[in-house]
């Protein structure tokens, strides 16, 4: 077995690059898996959005009690009122919405002479329009009672506003099993996986099939006494294994991340899904390196290959968010049915065979992707043969 | 002799594949691939109408109020060319089911002794439908409340008053443009295009080194003044990476439609001051390591990419986080520097910004120079 051993040899000689790919990845997830903390609930929560309150009509109860009830639906954001700290603050979406209050406004309100509030969103936003609508309810409900009754206190009005503003619908969630940010988190981890294992992938494939297509080096191994297809068998039985590890160490990290969930059907679907992925990938990256030919193009194409498939086909933005067109040309990539095949599997509330028949085709595509490129690489390597003898 | 040496360095320069790809070709596929992944990413924060499902029973239909309610913010039947809140179907209450189940609608209503509403998770858009409802149930305990304390209200015109909604809202805008977050990955990309010109740097440093490359032993003989020859490298280096810079901002500008604001005159300052610190920054990296050319690629990479990662390329609150919990950092790094410039020019109405960040990036070159030169001149060898 000594072109398997060779295999690995030249494979611990470029560790340390391919080490750096799984320790991002595994530090991103780590980040990732501390950003937002795993609270299942079933229960109806409403939205909130960031919202900047500056109030120059300081001493009014009626805007107080306005302030107040929007933290019902906002968190208030301090932010110091300077042109330059509110537009970063927009931009950057640290708020969305930025409301001020001018001076003299609730005694404009209640004498029947409005003024207008000043606010500042992000344009056409739909959190824009939310807090839009409860704002205007609060102080349309003030101004009817003030019109209506006479001679109410602040104190009265706004607890009769209070009053009635504390009338909730009631709202029934139809939950799935899983916290929506757990489902996230998973579909993440496996869809980044897919810029992991090509990266990795190419990485190690290329570096090893660049030393085996060495001319000098090819011509001394073709006079030696072992059989060209044992050495051919082993070469494989080398990239399969390479590319087994590789998974093996990935999928490792989805155990300890996500424990019990890996075992169930969900789960293991997953891992298939992903296994039957590295394929794909190990036939491609075993064409990258079977036609490249200087080490410096090495991390230009497996760089270029593996973010341009990824982002495209959405393993770093969600598909769902991505142009119909951008992702009619990612469907020649295998990553796009993978990840395709992720969100179905992770999204699934009940799984039946019915439901679960697009992830197989979706797997049935993958591997073609798998064979055909093989293909291809074996017609590479011996167009390659003949010409260079 | 200064012309035939800038010449040539930029024939080296330009016929270096390697470099060429990672300066020049990498930043644009990925300026392609940042366009074809974000493009409509903005668009998923516009507000687009709710779908949303009414369970059509005797109930819903003796509720007269609720009908003119819901119609007047839907666009059912009439009224398509506004935009309002809603998109109703009305339907049964197991097509309502069917639908929510699959993620037709984000909700609907039905009507049981009381308006109730079913979702499948929360949500702004499901926050919306129920602040719409409850609104609509707190206006019915409003009318109530001011029918029990003042009868007289009724005659005096408060069902109106009740429908005529006030407005209180004026949208102020915060700029001239537009909160898009998308353009600030394509200005970082800019500055991580700006530091790669580290690489023209070392490959000038190498070559004028006796001791880094043979054609660095072979230059030191000759009769020429080392800074002579040093100033004609950098400012190869220099031109041809301001054509990199304005290949990509073509690109991005004409062929992407990326928006950089219309003050082209700023904008090529900080492309030529991005430039000339990310060319400084190589040369005094490759002078202070000692160590090999793999090692000291490897720093530029790292730096690089940290500095980029640090101005928001990756995640764009990146840059906000850090200039507000840790301003400091904000301030010396060079690509948070570059990116911030082009992001002053691009959104804020005011200079004093703008050219904060472009006199730190020439205080930054400055330095870099400074080291590069003093570790560079009357250097001696005892043996090569």
């Amino acid at each position: 077995m000594q072109v398997y051993k060779a295999f690995f040899k030249i494979i611990s000689k470029n560790l340390s690059q391919i080490i750096i790919y799984f320790v991002v990845f595994i530090s991103i997830i780590i980040i990732l898996s501390n950003s937002n903390p795993n609270s299942v609930s079933t229960d109806f929560t409403e939205a909130k959005v960031n919202i900047a309150f500056i109030n120059y009509d300081t001493g009014s109860k009626i805007v107080d009690g306005l302030r107040t009830h929007i933290t019902q639906n906002a968190n208030i954001i301090d932010i110091p009122d300077d042109t330059q700290n509110l537009q970063d603050a927009l931009f950057f979406r640290e708020v969305e919405y930025i409301l001020r209050i001018p001076k003299g406004f609730t005694e404009r309100l209640l004498s029947g002479s409005p003024m207008q509030i000043e606010k500042t969103i992000v344009p056409n936003s739909t959190s824009g329009i939310y807090i839009d609508n409860i704002i205007n309810k609060y102080l349309n409900t003030v101004r009817l009672y003030n019109s209506s009754i006479e001679g109410l206190t602040e104190e009265e009005l706004i607890s009769y506003v209070e009053n009635d503003l504390s009338k909730k619908t009631e709202v029934n969630v139809k939950a799935s099993v899983d916290d929506t940010s757990v489902i996230e988190k998973r579909t993440y981890f496996f869809n980044y996986m897919a810029y992991v294992l090509f990266s990795v992938l190419i990485l190690g494939i290329s570096s090893v099939m660049m030393v085996f297509n060495n001319t000098d080096l090819k011509r001394r191994n073709l006079c030696s006494p072992v059989k060209l297809r044992d050495m051919n068998f082993q070469l494989i039985l080398g990239n399969l294994s390479y590319a087994v590890i590789s998974w093996f160490v990935l999928i490792l990290v989805s155990f300890i991340m996500f424990g019990k969930y890996m075992f169930t059907t969900q789960g293991l679907l997953l891992l298939l899904n992903s296994f039957i992925f590295t394929l794909a990938a190990l036939s491609i990256s075993f064409l990258i390196g079977n036609s490249i030919k200087s080490k410096n193009a090495i991390s230009a194409a497996s760089n270029v290959f593996s973010l341009g498939s990824c982002f495209i086909s959405g393993v770093f933005v969600p598909q769902s968010l991505m142009s119909d067109t951008v992702l009619k040309i990612a469907s020649f990539t295998p990553s796009y049915w993978f990840v395709k095949s992720n969100n179905i599997i992770s999204s699934l509330d009940n799984i039946n065979f019915a439901n679960l028949i697009p992830v197989f085709i979706n797997m049935i595509i993958v591997i073609g992707f798998a064979v055909a490129v093989l293909a291809v690489s074996l017609v590479v390597i011996k167009q390659k043969r003949i010409s260079v003898q | 002799m200064f012309i035939h040496n800038y010449l040539y360095r930029i024939k080296c320069i330009i016929r270096d594949k390697q470099i060429m790809f990672w300066t020049l070709l990498f930043p644009i596929v990925l300026a392609t691939l940042f366009n074809l992944a974000f493009k409509n990413l903005h668009s998923t924060e516009n507000f687009s109408e709710i779908k949303v499902a009414i369970v059509d029973n005797d109930e819903f239909r003796k509720n007269t109020a609720f009908i003119n309610a819901i119609e007047s913010v839907s666009n059912s039947e009439s009224n398509k060319s506004t935009k309002k809140l809603f998109d109703v179907i009305y339907t049964s209450m197991t097509e309502a089911d069917k639908l929510l189940e699959d993620n037709k609608i984000k909700g609907y209503i039905y009507f049981e002794d009381e308006i109730k509403l079913v979702v499948k998770k929360s949500g702004i858009d499901q926050s919306i439908i129920k602040s719409f409802i409850d609104d609509f149930i707190q206006t019915n305990s409003t009318v109530l409340t001011i029918i029990n304390r003042n009868p007289e209200a009724i005659n005096k015109g408060l069902l109106n008053n009740v429908i005529d909604r006030t407005d209180y809202l004026k949208e102020v805008s915060v700029s001239k443009s537009a909160p898009n977050t998308i353009v600030n990955y394509f200005y970082t990309l800019v500055a991580m295009t700006c530091l790669y010109g580290s690489f023209w740097g070392l490959k000038e440093v190498t070559a004028l080194q006796a001791n880094l490359s043979p054609q660095g032993a072979r230059v030191s003989v000759s009769p020429t003044h080392k800074l002579k020859l040093f100033l004609a490298s950098m400012l190869a280096a220099t031109t041809v990476q301001l054509g990199v810079i304005t290949v990509l901002l073509g690109y991005l500008i004409i062929i992407l439609k990326i928006d950089f604001g219309n003050q082209l005159g700023y904008i090529a300052l900080t492309c030529l001051v991005g430039t000339i610190m990310g060319v400084t920054f190589g040369t005094c990296i490759t002078t202070v390591v000692k160590k090999s050319e793999g090692l000291k690629i490897g720093i530029l990479i790292g730096f690089s990419m940290t500095m980029s990662f640090l101005s928001g390329m990756m995640y764009d609150k990146m840059k906000y986080i850090v200039s507000t919990k840790v301003p400091i950092l904000a301030y010396i790094n060079p690509a948070n520097l570059i990116t911030d410039s082009f992001y002053s020019l691009y959104y804020y109405d005011t200079h004093t910004r703008f050219f904060t960040d472009i006199a730190i990036l020439c205080i930054i070159s400055g330095i870099f120079s400074l080291i590069t030169y003093l570790v560079l001149r009357r250097q001696k060898y005892a043996s090569l």
